[in-house]
């Protein structure tokens, strides 16, 4: 190792990330022995004591911590999948429609896009919450012959109950989510090259049929990227869930870290878990990705 | 002269009426759409309009403007925080108003520069002023803090960072890109939730910050990474030759950066780092679940008060509707700072 200019600057760096680093574990050693806690997972195993108020897997409140935080990573993730697939729904539908030549269309989805991209997420969770589901009478509401079923409790969806707190999280992130990707949508279609288009028009092929087969599968190259990170902030949204009391895995990590007092701890576990998470989409993503670039159906 | 005026302006007209027309009427489709629409529509505003005007009670939005705009600040000052937005309104209206040839550029740009010092001073007081706790600043000027302090904070740790990221420096490109990556993959509210309760265990014995200034760092740690990445995205898009001519005038790295690829890069990445400031802007609202009394957290505070128990909709339509005016002020002003930007560049070209 030869010892010119730039190998010693490296070695600067390095020495003064490490002590950074050194001296804030310093001082959090001196503060957790200054409080008697030190750092240590025992607590995991113990029995939690609190109730969840929904879950896909049977729980009591005697069950562990370990347990109860797995709970929160399941409806944390029933929230995300769902989400996405709403949210893909809304903002390929208002994608195309920003693109009609409908002038009525392009209105009603710029006003959309606007509203919805403009007012905070949590504003419109607290919306959807407090505003229009809460309110709904204690009686439930058949609608469709009994088919949806609506109360402030619970919706129902034929054999499906999903809690009003799950139906506002999942309407909020959606209808927020849904206008960026109406936004990457939009600009995927407009980056098709204009001959395309000309194109499938003078083979006498239907608007609808030539979105479809013809512009469509060619956008998906400039829609890819823009939409994995919207599928992520998705994800990542929705830990806004503790706004309107629904137990995800933030909720449920902010519980537990104030019931045991291991804020270290609990926090390493929650950063995990969303790590896990992001690089779980993240690789379905390019995936996807990959397969759309080496397919000959959606080649340029 | 006049009369091909008036024949262009015709002509334009009667385009864009037949543009309309078979925008919305060509087709059977197209009709049926046109119609079912308008008809939604109309039934829709027209029950908007009703609940404004008369189903609504605006009581709470009404008895408590004073709340929404500074929190439980002490009234016998409240007169500090009421100029500061009235500072920050009729500058940010001054730039976006006023037409590109005659905007001052070293006055509007003193102007920005001075907005955050003078707001800390209005409303934290010291120097001659009573001094009054970060703890009951609230309502907007305290989002408006929060936004602007940690977009300023931001700002510059997010140009280091994009610079070490793109740097030849292996560990120091290495920890960048670790840091950026970690935080970009957590959720805000986790970063937030750092600042708040994790920080202080971070800190010598002794040393305390206030709950304001600790949610101001974790917005700017997490904005930060976000920038960086936009900043880099603009640094890697100037061509290589400017570089290499900037190699060849004989400036060193350091002029090199300043005044060759920041520049450029800054103004390739305005639309994005745009995004980034609304973001944050919609974000302070978190702290309204750490416990923070913004816009958000005052207005929970307020229904939480039985005599606004039926205000919910009240409430949030109008703070959305603030919210939804200050993103659409910001991305003006943005808007006037980039066409301003490229405006210079035109005109140094036509010289």
């Amino acid at each position: 190792m030869s010892f010119n200019k730039s190998n010693i600057i490296q070695l600067i760096i390095i020495v003064l990330i490490t002590s950074l680093i050194g001296i804030l574990i310093n001082n959090l050693l001196i503060n957790l022995i200054r409080s008697d806690m030190g750092i240590s997972y025992n607590w995991i195993f113990q029995s939690s004591g609190f109730a969840i108020s929904e879950s896909t897997i049977p729980i009591k409140s005697t069950d562990s911590y370990a347990l109860v935080l797995l709970t929160g990573w399941i409806n944390s993730i029933k929230v995300i999948i769902t989400g996405l697939i709403l949210a893909s729904l809304i903002g390929t539908l208002f994608g195309v429609c920003s693109i009609s030549k409908n002038i009525l269309l392009r209105f009603i989805s710029f006003i959309y896009v606007s509203i919805a991209r403009q007012v905070p997420l949590l504003i419109q969770l607290l919306f959807w919450y407090f505003v229009v589901l809460l309110p709904i009478s204690r009686n439930p509401i058949h609608i469709m012959n009994s088919w949806i079923i609506i109360s402030n409790q619970n919706i129902s969806l034929g054999s499906i109950n999903l809690s009003v707190e799950f139906s506002a999280l999942v309407i909020g992130l959606s209808i927020f989510t849904g206008a960026s990707i109406a936004e990457v949508i939009r600009g995927g279609i407009n980056s098709v090259y204009k001959g395309q288009w000309e194109a499938y028009q003078s083979l006498g092929m239907s608007e609808f049929l030539g979105l479809r087969k013809i512009i469509f599968p060619q956008s998906l190259h400039a829609i890819i990227p823009g939409l994995t990170s919207q599928y992520l902030n998705l994800a990542k949204n929705t830990t806004l869930a503790i706004a309107i009391g629904y137990p995800d895995i933030y909720a449920i990590s902010d519980t537990t870290i104030t019931q045991t007092g291991r804020a270290i701890e609990g926090f390493f576990l929650l950063m995990a878990s969303f790590l896990l998470i992001n690089t779980i989409l993240t690789r379905l993503m390019e995936k996807a990705n990959s397969y759309i670039v080496n397919s000959t159906r959606f080649k340029k | 002269m006049k009369s091909k005026n008036n024949y262009k302006m015709q002509y334009g007209i009667s385009k864009i009426k037949r543009n309309l027309g078979r925008g919305l009427f060509e087709g059977p489709t197209n009709l049926i759409i046109t119609i079912s629409l308008s008809t939604i529509l109309s039934i829709i505003i027209s029950k908007i309009y009703s609940w404004i005007v008369f189903d609504a009670d605006w009581s709470v939005v009404k008895n408590n403007l004073t709340l929404f705009a500074f929190g439980s600040y002490p009234q016998v000052y409240i007169w500090r925080p009421l100029i500061w937005l009235l500072i920050v309104i009729s500058i940010s209206l001054y730039t976006i108003m006023m037409p590109s040839k005659f905007l001052n550029k070293h006055i509007v740009a003193t102007a920005w520069l001075f907005i955050l010092p003078v707001g800390i001073f209005l409303l934290a007081g010291g120097f001659g002023l009573e001094e009054v706790h970060t703890n009951n600043w609230g309502g907007i000027s305290l989002t408006l803090i929060l936004t602007i302090s940690s977009g300023l904070l931001a700002l510059p740790f997010g140009v280091l960072l994009a610079l070490g990221r793109q740097s030849n420096l292996k560990v120091l490109s290495n920890f960048c890109r670790l840091y950026i990556d970690i935080v970009r993959a957590s959720p805000l509210i986790t970063v937030l939730f750092f600042g708040q309760l994790l920080i202080p265990l971070f800190l010598p014995q002794g040393l305390e910050v206030s709950r304001v200034i600790r949610a101001i760092l974790a917005f700017a740690i997490f904005a930060a990474s976000y920038m960086a990445e936009d900043i880099r995205g603009g640094i890697q898009s100037i061509p290589k030759t400017q570089i290499e001519a900037a190699e060849a005038l004989g400036l060193n790295k350091f002029e090199c950066l300043i005044l060759i690829i920041l520049p450029q890069g800054f103004r390739v990445a305005i639309p994005s780092l745009t995004n980034q400031m609304i973001g944050l802007l919609q974000n302070t609202s978190l702290m309204a679940i750490l416990g923070l009394v913004e816009l958000l957290g005052i207005t929970r505070s307020l229904l939480a008060n039985p005599n606004y128990i039926g205000g919910y909709m009240e409430a949030y339509v109008w703070i959305g509707l603030i919210y939804w005016l200050s993103c659409t002020f910001i991305s003006a002003l943005f808007r006037k700072l980039e066409n301003n930007l490229s405006y210079n560049i035109n005109k140094s070209e036509a010289k």
